[in-house]
């Protein structure tokens, strides 16, 4: 019986193997990549015909839009009946890397694994080359991976997410005396003297919320990504703190940025025990209108709707680096993708692949798919044809900046462990268990020890 | 009847008995520790289809890793004061328990029910109580002590760790002590009382001896748990404020997984094994030495 059964299984894997090589064999390696897509398709269609059906999976990392995405693959197989996708979550408590790495390991990696844009380098042997596909030529700009994977796209660029200020507009309107212009405020003087009306209308300028990935990721990350509007000077500037020449602490944006962290400490409305917040913390506060600011990104909107008492009114303010108006990031907020998808090549077959290829393609020109990513999901999408606008206020701020071309670059090549390590020195200046100077080392150490 | 048999008729039998849980262990204790051990010496980063050779250059790497170290002596400082408080609280809540107390058996069982949930949920339950349910008492009755989160200063967050794994283990450790205090032979422990010994004199001359056993075994227990802490630490704590609480377990964990480095985290957990065994076995040679026969 179970011999029998073994081998059911090495003939299946034998008439498999040669539909995979009879594919493969008929996509000339010269043609795009794009008719090798439509060669697929065409037999991904034929196999569907003859009954069969092409299963892919998708790890999802992204656990927030996990719902979201199961009813998406739902709507994705009534618009392609042959293709069944299934979603898989990302455990709470494991990175990204780690479950596609173990899956890998074990040899049963995803069709499509969802990566945080700084893994997919270090897996660009095993995934597939995507620089033929349709959407690279309408991806928005700055959203492609080609700096970090040699030229090429190797990724889908899935979500953009920005942060900065968040700020509470009935607050600040209240605070100023009439209607709050997030255009007035491109200075540190110019912010601590939001604080001041904010304070002296009652209420708290704003809540800082302490954890490591909040200030480590995010607030200080400002501090490369602002040296220059041009990213090659970002990376220099970062391979200068690799060579431990950065001289951080004679640094002027650097300084500026810590400046303005000085102001919003002082009006911190958890200044007394600055690390004791937790996240749930900053959007209760911000929502409830008991502080009129809080530094956080596009992603808190679902947690600030759920005690949002300020009809939904809220936007983005750039967090600024000096006292010079012009100077580039005063008047900039971060706006990156955030999420990319990557295909396999190892482990899934030429039908898989086309399949997979379908589904990107879905989400960027299909009304269903288009209709997912910004209505069901929530997710600013890094695609210029897709021209439906977001429904959440964080998101149409976002937008706002970016159709006016006032972001900035997040940094893609930071390590993966500069969040946890530089966020708990962040932590140590803020709880003011240290000065400037031991949080200038601490840091200037971090990157000399990079490899 | 196994001894009749011939060689292989005996290797046949023991395998149809040991063979499935034998396969088990060789397939997920013994090869992936061996092939950790060979990672040790490449570069792999977890991912990367390569990976090259690089000798003892991990090793090198873990002796000028100073956060390691840092986080061994933490975790040593931990392991003391937990191994100590967990034991002393034990024995006494052991002895007590078996004194004849009303509603004994009642009060092991509340004791016990610490240990029966799992570390991550504990360290969520106290995080709460220590950052809201305390914070409150101390802002209510003026207690300066406790009217700031003890999770935000270095030390205090050391202490929460400590207390919150004595809490946990010593309903488990009683369990063990209980059963050696009931082992203590009563006819000797009546003699004594006969003869005038007083009840310090006995618990000191008679009761300690003959526990020794037990002692062993907890104070082994106490000790391993005490180096691996790991699940309290992320959930409790997270290595926080600013890494003060950051044990070894967790600092190899995130060296491997969140730093990528795979070869330097692996030797890292290797020497700590190595390590951890020698402490653990010279405490178990020495103390099995102190054991007396009634």
């Amino acid at each position: 019986m179970n011999k029998r059964r073994g081998l059911q299984t090495l003939a299946a894997g034998v008439a498999l193997g040669m539909v995979v090589t009879g594919c493969s064999s008929t996509g000339s390696s010269k043609e795009s990549a794009s008719t090798d897509v439509a060669k697929a398709t065409a037999s991904a269609t034929a196999a569907a015909q003859s009954g069969k059906e092409v299963k892919i999976t998708l790890l999802n990392s992204k656990g927030e839009i996990q719902a979201q995405m199961e009813e998406a693959a739902k709507t994705f197989k009534q618009d392609n009946p042959n293709i069944t996708l299934e979603v898989l979550p990302v455990p709470a408590g494991q990175s990204p890397f780690e479950r596609a790495s173990a899956l890998y390991a074990s040899g049963n990696p995803a069709t499509i694994t969802m990566l945080d844009p700084a893994d997919v380098s270090k897996f660009k042997d095993r995934i597939l080359d995507l620089s033929g596909e349709k959407w690279v030529t309408d991806a928005v700009d700055k959203s492609l991976d080609t700096k970090t994977t040699d030229g090429k796209v190797m990724a889908f660029p899935f979500s953009v997410e920005g942060y900065g200020f968040i700020y509470s507009k009935p607050i600040l309107d209240k605070a100023v005396g009439g209607t709050f212009d997030p255009g007035t405020i491109k200075t540190t003087n110019d912010l601590e003297g939001l604080f001041k009306k904010i304070e002296a209308s009652g209420v708290a300028p704003l809540v800082i919320s302490p954890m490591d990935w909040s200030l480590g990721a995010h607030y200080l990350e400002l501090a490369y990504a602002a040296q220059s509007p041009d990213t090659a000077k970002v990376a220099a500037y970062i391979d200068q703190l690799k060579a431990g020449k950065g001289d951080l602490g004679h640094n002027a944006v650097f300084n500026g940025l810590m400046n303005t962290f000085d102001v919003m400490t002082k009006y911190n409305l958890d200044k007394v025990s600055p690390l004791t917040g937790v996240y749930e913390r900053g959007p209760e506060v911000l929502g409830k209108g008991q502080a009129g600011i809080w530094f956080m990104g596009n992603w808190a909107w679902p947690n600030i709707k759920s005690s949002d008492t300020a009809k939904a009114q809220y936007g983005f303010l750039p967090v600024p680096v000096s006292n010079n108006p012009d100077d580039f990031g005063n008047t900039q907020i971060t706006a990156s993708v955030s999420k990319r998808l990557v295909l396999d090549k190892e482990h899934s077959t030429p039908e898989q692949q086309a399949a997979a290829k379908k589904f990107l393609e879905w989400m960027v020109y299909e009304k269903n798919g288009q209709d997912f990513v910004v209505n069901k999901a929530s997710i600013i999408p890094a695609f210029k044809n897709n021209k439906l606008e977001p429904q959440d206020p964080l998101a149409k701020s976002i937008m706002d900046y970016i159709a006016r071309g006032k972001t900035m670059e997040s940094v893609p090549t930071l390590p993966a462990d500069h969040w946890a390590k530089n966020g708990a020195s962040m932590q140590k200046y803020l709880a003011k268990a240290g000065d400037r100077a031991v949080l200038v080392k601490e840091i200037e150490d971090y990157w000399k020890s990079v490899k | 009847m196994i001894a009749e048999k011939g060689r292989g008729e005996r290797l046949r039998l023991r395998l149809l008995f040991t063979g499935p849980t034998l396969f088990a262990f060789v397939t997920v204790m013994i090869i992936p520790f061996l092939f950790g051990i060979y990672l040790t010496f490449t570069n792999w980063d977890g991912i990367s289809t390569t990976h090259t050779f690089v000798a003892l250059q991990n090793y090198g790497s873990v002796f000028k890793d100073a956060e390691f170290w840092k986080s061994f002596v933490l975790t040593l400082k931990y392991v003391f004061a937990t191994v100590v408080l967990i034991n002393i609280v034990a024995f006494l809540l052991a002895y007590v328990l078996t004194s004849g107390l009303k509603g004994q058996s009642f009060f092991r069982a509340g004791f016990f029910v610490p240990n029966l949930v799992g570390g991550i949920m504990l360290g969520f339950v106290w995080q709460f109580i220590f950052s809201n349910v305390l914070v409150y008492f101390g802002q209510k009755y003026h207690l300066p002590w406790l009217q700031a989160s003890w999770l935000v200063t270095p030390d205090k967050a050391m202490w929460t760790m400590i207390v919150v794994t004595v809490w946990q283990y010593s309903g488990y450790m009683m369990v063990i002590y209980v059963a050696g205090l009931m082992n203590v032979p009563k006819d000797i422990l009546e003699a004594s009382s006969i003869d005038g010994a007083s009840s310090l004199a006995r618990l000191v001359k008679i009761v300690l001896p003959l526990t020794i056993p037990s002692f062993i075994v907890c104070v082994f227990l106490s000790l391993q748990r005490g180096f691996m802490v790991y699940d309290l630490n992320i959930s409790l704590t997270k290595g926080g404020p600013f890494k003060s609480t950051e044990m070894v377990s967790m600092h190899v964990y995130q060296k491997a997984f969140l730093s990528r480095d795979y070869g330097v985290g692996q030797a890292e957990a290797l020497i700590l094994f190595l390590l951890v065994a020698v402490i653990t076995l010279i405490q178990v040679y020495y103390s099995k030495k102190m054991e007396v026969e009634a």
